[in-house]
């Protein structure tokens, strides 16, 4: 084992030899790329709890995503809920499409990297205790409470709580025995899975691996979060609440459902295994730095991960084609992104096309970046960009091209894919097409 | 790969100091729980920090900022600081160099407000949040204590990090985990420097009672001092404690260059899933087996280079036992004359810090040729059949150790560090 990992990721590449995706445009990778070309609305009035109240009554949520198609025992599924369901999935889909299961790699050379977002407590495991402990008047009895009123808690109530353990079991599942690590809460963490992914395969303590990300349930404690950190598009244009990335009148994001697993592999590996792949990863960059009020990272910190990335990649600005923006629709997010871009991109604005799924997608949090890159595959492979949906008009200060409207051609070779936490984490990845 | 700073918050004590010297004695920080009422529980203890040791937002600028923090990252605040002034890191000028690691998991809702919640809850899915709205809301507040990446956001402001910032979530391992991640960005030329590290403060209810569920916590105890037991005969499950670890890990170039102290060395990290079951580790200790060998082969090293195992060493039978069997099988017939001790037996377990913890006091007695106690080793359990440094400190010269750390659901890390040696480097 050497005892520095440094060097270009281009000298070994990482490709991507299967991805597996669910949006609130579909149960595939292959249903939200048509869903996204075809300009549909993922973000529409949000089922399944009640949202008088909220100020925002949109999101972007998976339906139709059925536990029992994925062969899970109810005792598993009890602990599980939509965020595992989506990773247990894609994880499966991308370990397929790969072949890993004919790989002839033993368990522990698969590796597993994920970025999870917060896993809320579900009320109702709790609820029971307290219900079992009110006084004649209605109020809490902490005794009964403190001596048996709590075991009406739900039993497995830490377990459902922890974040790490939907990769468990799907670890479990796929029998995944190597390198991994969960990153927690926001976008930046669904990238930082996939760089941790490409470093564990360029120094060799991995033969391949699953990396990516799960967003949240929209639920109503994340409703409300999202709420209060007041980043949520509340005010609405003609009724309906949008997210418009990059947009004049952009007032604030929409959370979505989602995932995106890629199963990463070596170059050589995957050559000698015989297994197609389209797509290569050969950058990120990663760095910190938030707004005074803490609401937005730095320009600066956007920058530094974009230049980075490139750093890493070898490359030049003028050698992107394509920047999947995380541009989510919020004022001083966005602001800060498309300031960052003009920097970076000074000498290439010209040049570089711009694109952000959340109009269509919502906010994925962790699961936006593992997303975006399976869309950007498709971008390299078919040579086509979607409309970014709700973006035009776009902000007058915006000094590049954001595609609306109606998808373009193009032949992009390379793309940069940006993702932030509104706390100042910001991190950027760099894919090409394979040669 | 070297450590230049080091600091901690634990049961035992307000710094890493403080904290060894009473190891050293084999003394327990697990005592009956006195922040909350645990009438009714049947687990009454854990190791609790001192509040008049939560002194770190005295610096002004990060006072705003307090509002924000969960129990667990005022612990961190506290360990981060003596590791940063140890290290000397606000010398450094480049801060976009040193990055953030963090294992933490956020604070659990209290009773009451699980209790004001719930008034505005049908018991059916349905919330009335208009009126939770009208009556206050929601705590703001609360709602950010639980996230992990504003732990990390802030502890970046706090101490001027700029570079890479990750926030890691892996249960019980995510401490170790953390450390292991700052050492690949370091490694990989992403960063000169980083903070690395992990905290919890879980001792709540919620976070008691749940434990308590799923019966992983020491229940039949003699005396509070005596209930974590690993490796005994009579263990019966672990005691929950809060805390934090903090390590400031370098590339070695750049500490020599500024003339920091060199303090140890972190040679290797390995980690595994076990792949097995969500409240099980695996019966032969394969996950465990496989972190300790990765965190070998990743330090270039093998098995007979290892002079002493800081055990995972939770006081559950059955970690205890899987992890001496995993021992045994990556170490041979040499297993039985290497020294294994658990720190948790003094400590209890402090989840999402032990690993930081735990490598720190590793590192510590390496420096001091001093290896800490088992404490509680009464009854020899013939499972559990290593040299656990029984009940009290051990004076020996050692230069290579391992440190474990597994998590609840099957992840696994192990460290692998080093007493820092000018001829090796």
């Amino acid at each position: 084992m050497s005892s520095s990992d440094a060097g270009p990721i281009r000298d070994n590449p990482v490709v991507v030899t299967g991805v597996g995706a669910v949006t609130a445009l579909g149960q595939s990778a292959a249903e939200t790329w048509s869903g996204l070309l075809s300009g549909e609305e993922g973000i529409r009035p949000i089922e399944g709890f009640n949202v008088e109240g909220f100020g925002c009554k949109l999101a972007a949520q998976v339906r139709g995503l059925d536990p029992e198609a994925l062969g899970l025992h109810s005792k598993a599924a009890r602990i599980m809920d939509t965020h595992s369901f989506m990773l247990m999935k894609c994880a499966k889909e991308a370990f397929a499409e790969a072949r890993l299961d004919a790989a002839p790699f033993v368990e522990d050379e698969i590796g597993f990297f994920a970025g999870m977002g917060m896993v809320d407590y579900r009320i109702d495991d709790l609820v029971p205790a307290v219900v079992a402990s009110k006084d004649r008047d209605g109020g809490l009895d902490m005794e009964a409470f403190y001596s048996s009123g709590y075991e009406a808690i739900y039993s497995l109530i830490i377990l459902y709580t922890l974040n790490n353990v939907s990769l468990c079991q799907a670890a479990i599942e796929l029998k995944i025995r190597g390198e991994n690590a969960v990153f927690s809460p926001h976008a930046d963490s669904g990238a930082y899975a996939i760089a941790e992914a490409v470093q564990t395969l360029a120094a060799g303590r991995a033969e391949a691996v699953l990396a990516g990300g799960v967003s949240e349930k929209v639920s109503p404690f994340g409703l409300a979060r999202a709420h209060l950190q007041g980043n949520l598009n509340t005010v609405g244009a003609g009724g309906a609440a949008l997210c418009r990335p990059f947009g004049a009148d952009r007032r604030g994001t929409i959370l979505g459902e989602g995932c995106g697993i890629l199963a990463l592999e070596s170059r050589a590996s995957a050559d000698k295994r015989g297994v197609p792949y389209a797509a290569m990863i050969t950058g990120w960059g990663s760095a910190f730095g938030c707004e005074e009020d803490f609401n937005a990272p730095t320009t600066d910190a956007i920058a530094r991960a974009m230049k980075t990335a490139l750093q890493s990649a070898t490359l030049s600005p003028s050698d992107i084609d394509l920047l999947i923006a995380h541009g989510d629709g919020t004022s001083m997010g966005d602001r800060n992104e498309f300031r960052a871009v003009h920097e970076v991109f000074a000498n290439s604005l010209d040049r570089v096309v711009v694109f952000s799924s959340k109009g269509a997608l919502g906010h994925l949090l962790a699961g936006a970046p593992a997303v975006d890159a399976i869309m950007g595959f498709s971008m390299l492979t078919e040579g086509i960009i979607p409309a970014a949906l709700h973006c035009a008009p776009v902000d007058q200060s915006v000094k590049f091209r954001v595609i609306t409207k109606k998808p373009v051609q193009a032949s992009p070779r390379r793309l940069m894919v940006n993702c932030r936490s509104d706390r100042g984490q910001c991190a950027s990845l760099i894919l090409e097409a394979a040669r | 790969m070297v450590i230049t700073g080091y600091g901690m918050v634990t049961p035992l004590g307000r710094n890493t100091e403080e904290t060894f010297q009473r190891a050293s004695q084999g003394e327990s920080g697990i005592d009956t729980i006195r922040s909350f009422d645990t009438q009714g529980l049947p687990c009454r203890i854990g190791g609790e920090v001192d509040d008049s040791w939560l002194d770190g937002f005295e610096d002004s600028n990060i006072r705003k900022l307090e509002k924000f923090s969960s129990r667990g990252l005022k612990l961190m605040i506290v360990a981060a600081r003596e590791a940063v002034r140890q290290a000397r890191l606000d010398e450094v000028a480049e801060r976009e160099n040193i990055g953030v690691s963090l294992g933490s998991h956020g604070d659990n809702p209290p009773v009451e407000e699980v209790m004001f919640l719930h008034s505005f809850y049908d018991g059916d899915g349905q919330w009335d949040i208009e009126s939770l709205l009208q009556a206050g809301g929601y705590s703001y507040l609360q709602f950010f204590r639980r996230k992990p990446d504003v732990a990390a956001a802030i502890l970046s402001a706090a101490f001027e990090c700029r570079g890479s910032n990750l926030s890691i979530v892996s249960a019980c391992s995510a401490g170790a985990q953390a450390i292991g991640e700052a050492f690949r960005l370091i490694r990989a030329g992403r960063a000169k420097a980083m903070l690395a590290g992990g905290c919890e403060a879980t001792v709540d209810f919620v976070g008691l009672a749940g434990f308590v569920l799923i019966k992983a916590l020491a229940e039949r105890y003699t005396a509070p001092k005596k209930a974590s037991r690993p490796f005994d005969r009579k263990r019966c499950g672990f005691v929950l404690s809060e805390g934090a670890g903090a390590l400031v890990l370098e590339e070695l170039e750049h500490a020599r260059s500024r003339g920091a102290a060199i303090l140890g060395e972190l040679l290797g990290y390995g980690d595994s899933a076990d792949a097995y079951r969500i409240t099980d580790t695996h019966p032969k200790g394969e996950g465990a087996i496989l972190a300790m060998k990765a965190a070998l082969e990743d330090a270039s090293l093998a098995p007979p280079d290892v002079d002493y195992i800081n055990a995972h060493g939770t006081s559950t039978q059955q970690n205890d036992a899987t992890e001496t069997l995993a021992i045994k099988e990556v170490f041979g017939e040499r297993a039985k004359t290497i020294p294994v001790s658990s720190n948790k037996s003094m400590l209890g377990h402090t989840i999402a810090a032990a690993g930081a913890i735990e490598s720190i006091l590793t590192l510590v007695g390496m420096s001091r040729s001093v290896i800490l106690p088992t404490i509680n080793y009464e009854f020899p359990d013939p499972k559990c059949d290593l040299d656990y440094v029984p009940n009290a400190a051990r004076q020996m010269g050692h230069r290579v150790a391992l440190s474990n750390s597994f998590g609840f659901g099957g992840q696994n890390a192990c460290l692998c560090l080093g007493k820092f040696v000018e001829q090796r480097s």
